[in-house]
């Protein structure tokens, strides 16, 4: 009696996962797909990367010329605010292409993922196909 | 709609799988398959066996397996329909059967975590549930309505244990009675299901991923090594946690900054509350909103930083005000240039005066914050900010004010229910809900200086010292207040405090003689105070005693000090005779720090004790028109404007006046109540007392003279006095009767009452005994036997 209990419970579990899989599940894969980008644009800071690319890095440069200051003192500003500029463009550029390659390694991932999630489930028959058919590498 | 519990419900099913399922033994074994089954597969390939797809392909299961624990079976969602099991929590899911009894029920509550927190929270044991199943309905079904009309009434998304709980105790016939004896209400058990709702949110929402700008958010902002260093970043400690504002004054204030900081014009805000107001929580809350990527500001805000500076750590490090200037100087232009922070001072007023820790920068602060090139809040208590803007409006002008207003009740118990968890984590404690009421009731009749719900909070933390094992009850909570401020919050319960106040006038009659009107008034008030039935808004008692002198008036407030405000000590005695200009009204209220003598220093010292206003009639009309507010609402404020309360305290003035009268109609062979009311329309008419002077008291008492019977026993008070002295040499002395009445006939003055009495017997009876000791024929262990002669002679 408990036996059959228990098969018949396990029976049920295995039922319900298998539905569970081609229903709620393909959508809480992809939720999480998405979750796991934007928690990798939000890592990367991503947003603000692209809004301030060209920004000074760390504020780091002199402080803007009066307008009554000579010429060679403007010149030597502007050229100071250039290279700050300059070395907040290339850190940024380094993180933003770090993490646009993630997100795209993210993305193809979870893509094939959610092409192939209905084929999961039939693995185990596929994998008896090829055992049967002798196939080796 | 279906009110029983049906077994076959699919979600029951679930939470079987859940529990058989989602734990750490079962999830390691599934990993263990999985990896065994996919790397056994790679691995028989390598030795191109074919056997290794069906492995490679059967790992799929397992995995999927995990897959669905971990995502299926994590919440069970409630149902669609409203039946009764659609509507019930997982645990709950696990422990009623179709057959469970309302008995059964009671069992199943500790084993759920709502469940066991009513109980922990309402301290309502085992064995209370273990009772009240005797008087449950014969079938659970009316609880499962009754917890289906609680779970709506709440706001609960299920029905938990919690629900269950309160759903089991209102099924019992006259349940109110019940919770009367944990003096509790069926609203305050509400309360309780909220809380775990709230408690349960949270943990919830703990578990969201944080966005908070990521690595690079901070790339375009500026270094500040100089503000780093005097001040605290109450950004860095944002953790995710999304503190949820109880109250919907600060969540509008927090709407109110972030609309200041947006548009143009000045850049500041000034947080004008009292201590204790939650504006330091108004910050943090801000700071968080800032910080959290999903919040929805104007991105001129977003991942704004709020550094805190340390005023204290500043001032110490600056030798002198120009270095001080020129580090304030330094820290407003590296703000300036980093353009992502937001400067919090708090205390704000340590920058505008000069004095210890505190140090005037006006000069320096006022042009930038009239500039509103830097963003600032400045937290400030209202009085300060007045003083402030009293010495320069310049500054007070260029400042945004917003009001922050103390929470009332509601909002501080859900205050106090939000951030009472982090209070036990702290001091490994629990606390019930009726000491979270306990404490807001007493801070506010107790802790002044502080406010809303700070005070509460604080009282709370200080209940932790007296916890019962770990759990803060209301009684933790009173003993705090009792230790705290000396004085009495619970009601007399322990068999001694009983008697005494029982027995209260034949203690006094120990010490004084007649005079039962009063003494049985002040008697009366006390135990009202002790049963806990007094006005919480007035003193214990006020009383105006009137007689002539030498009555007891005096000695009834001595007495009643040392039987019930442990000891004479206990007394604040004020000769009002002292206090007969207009100017001394000051000295009332002077700072304990300048006066420790003025009466409001000695009540804040002592709240617990008897307030005795001698010669009252002789006090200027300004003094006692400062006094009553005392006497009516039992508070004064000091010249600090500090309130100070005298809620614990009896309150008794004297006075003389129209003694002659009282004399003359008792030697009349007048009552008292008689003539009682009669005699206090002449003296307001005779303009001794102002009607509404008179009217503030809670009672007043006409002493009469004593006679010539009643001086018999205040001469044995006396010798019992002088007894008392001897009682270290081991000598006792004994009045002969007829030397007493030779006593009573030389000490009896009708005018001045038992006042002469005690001349007479220190000029004879402590006299001879004087003698008799230094003579030596008083030695320790012998009675000294007063005889008429000695008297005569002496």
């Amino acid at each position: 009696m408990i036996a059959h209990l228990l098969c018949y419970n396990i029976l049920m579990a295995i039922t319900e996962m298998f539905f569970w899989w081609y229903s709620r599940g393909w959508r809480i894969f992809i939720t999480k797909a998405h979750a796991f980008l934007s928690s990798v644009t939000d890592f990367f800071s991503m947003d603000s990367l692209i809004r301030t690319l060209f920004k000074p890095y760390r504020q780091i440069s002199a402080a803007s010329a009066s307008s009554t200051a000579s010429l060679d003192i403007k010149f030597h500003m502007f050229i100071d605010r250039l290279v700050s500029r300059f070395i907040g463009f290339i850190s940024r550029l380094v993180l933003l292409l770090a993490g646009t390659f993630i997100i795209i390694i993210g993305s193809v991932f979870s893509l094939i993922f959610i092409i192939l999630w209905p084929l999961i489930p039939l693995l185990p028959i596929v994998g008896i196909i090829l055992s049967t058919t002798g196939l080796t590498i | 709609m279906k009110n029983s519990f049906d077994p076959q419900n699919p979600r029951v099913r679930k939470a079987h799988q859940k529990h058989a399922l989602n734990n750490s033994p079962m999830l390691a074994l599934t990993l263990v398959v999985f990896i065994a089954l996919l790397f056994g597969g790679i691995a028989l390939l390598y030795f191109q066996n074919s056997i290794s797809w069906t492995l490679i392909g059967f790992s799929s299961l397992p995995a999927m397996l995990i897959f669905w624990i971990k995502n299926d079976l994590v919440d069970i969602p409630i149902g669609k329909t409203d039946n009764f099991t659609d509507l019930i929590s997982e645990d709950l899911l696990l422990l009623i059967t179709k057959n469970s009894s309302p008995a059964d029920l009671t069992q199943i509550l500790p084993k759920t975590r709502s469940g066991a927190f009513i109980m922990a929270r309402f301290n309502l044991p085992t064995p209370f549930f273990n009772e009240i199943a005797n008087f449950l309905p014969a079938t659970p079904e009316p609880i499962y309505e009754t917890a289906r009309h609680i779970c709506e009434t709440t706001n609960s998304e299920e029905i938990t244990g919690a629900v269950l709980a309160v759903a089991i105790i209102s099924s019992v016939p006259n349940y109110e009675l019940l919770l009367n004896q944990f003096q509790l209400t069926i609203t305050d058990l509400h309360q309780g299901i909220i809380w775990f709702n709230y408690l349960n949110g949270m943990v919830k929402n703990s578990k969201k991923p944080i966005h908070s700008g990521g690595i690079a958010r901070d790339f375009a902002f500026g270094y500040t090594p100089t503000l780093q260093r005097f001040a605290i970043n109450l950004s860095e400690r944002y953790s995710g946690a999304h503190t949820k504002l109880q109250m919907a004054d600060h969540t509008k204030i927090i709407g109110q900054i972030i609309e200041t900081f947006t548009h143009g014009g000045r850049q500041n805000v000034a947080l004008i509350g009292a201590y204790g107001s939650g504006r330091s929580t108004i910050v943090n809350a801000l700071a968080e909103t800032l910080m959290n990527a999903d919040s929805k500001i104007p991105h001129s805000l977003k991942y704004r930083q709020i550094y805190s500076l340390d005023a204290p750590s500043l001032i110490s490090a600056a030798k002198d005000s120009s270095e001080l200037e020129y580090l304030m100087v330094n820290i407003f232009n590296e703000i300036y240039s980093a353009k992502n922070i937001i400067l919090c001072l708090d205390n704000a007023h340590l920058f505008f005066e000069e004095g210890p820790g505190s140090v005037d920068i006006a000069n320096l602060l006022t042009p930038i914050l009239e500039a509103g090139h830097i963003r600032m809040i400045l937290i400030m208590d209202d009085q300060k900010f007045l003083e402030i803007s009293s010495k320069n409006s310049t500054l007070a002008n260029s400042l945004n004010k917003i009001m922050v207003s103390p929470s009332n009740r509601e909002e501080t118990l859900k205050i106090l229910m939000d951030q009472v968890p982090l209070l036990e984590y702290q001091k490994n404690v629990i606390y019930t809900y009726r000491a979270l009421t306990e404490a807001y009731r007493l801070s506010e009749q107790y802790i002044h200086d502080v406010e809303m719900p700070g005070k509460a909070k604080l009282l709370l933390e200080s209940a932790t010292s007296y916890a019962e094992g770990n759990l803060v009850t209301a009684l933790s909570v009173q003993t705090a207040v009792e230790k705290s401020y000396g004085v009495k919050v619970r009601v007399a319960s322990d068999e001694s405090d009983r008697n005494k106040l029982l027995n209260l006038e034949a203690l006094i009659h120990e010490r004084m003689i007649d005079q039962t009107e009063a003494v049985s008034a002040v008697a009366n008030a006390l135990r009202r105070a002790g049963a806990g039935v007094k006005h919480a808004g007035r003193p214990i008692g006020t009383f105006l005693f009137l007689g002539p002198t030498g009555v007891g008036k005096t000695e009834l407030a001595k007495s009643l000090s040392e039987v019930y405000f442990n000891g004479e000590d206990n007394i604040i005695r004020l000769d009002m005779n002292e206090f007969v200009s207009a100017a001394d009204v000051s000295r009332l209220i002077k700072d304990g720090a300048e006066d420790g003598l003025s009466l409001t220093a000695q009540v804040s010292k002592q709240p617990f004790s008897v307030i005795l206003l001698d010669e009252i009639e002789k006090a200027h009309p300004s003094v006692l028109t400062t006094l009553l507010q005392v006497l009516d609402e039992g508070i004064l404020r000091d010249e600090k404007n500090r309130e100070i309360s005298f809620r614990d305290s009896i309150i008794i003035a004297t006075s003389n006046a129209g003694a002659n009268e009282i004399r003359e109609k008792i030697a009349s062979g007048a009552k008292i109540d008689d003539f009682k009311e009669e005699f206090i329309e002449n003296l307001i008419s005779s303009n001794e007392f102002k009607p509404e002077f008179l009217n503030r008291f809670d009672e007043i008492c006409l002493f009469k003279p004593l006679s010539k019977e009643d001086l018999v026993s205040v001469l044995d008070l006396i010798i019992a006095s002088t007894n008392r002295t001897l009682e270290p040499q081991k000598i006792s002395v004994v009045v002969d009767p007829a030397a007493k009445q030779i006593l009573i006939d030389k000490g009896y003055d009708p005018k001045m009452g038992a006042r002469p009495m005690r001349r007479i017997v220190q000029k004879t009876v402590e006299n001879i005994v004087a003698a008799a000791i230094l003579s030596g024929h008083a030695t320790p262990g012998s009675t000294l036997h007063i005889t008429p002669n000695e008297i005569k002679i002496s």
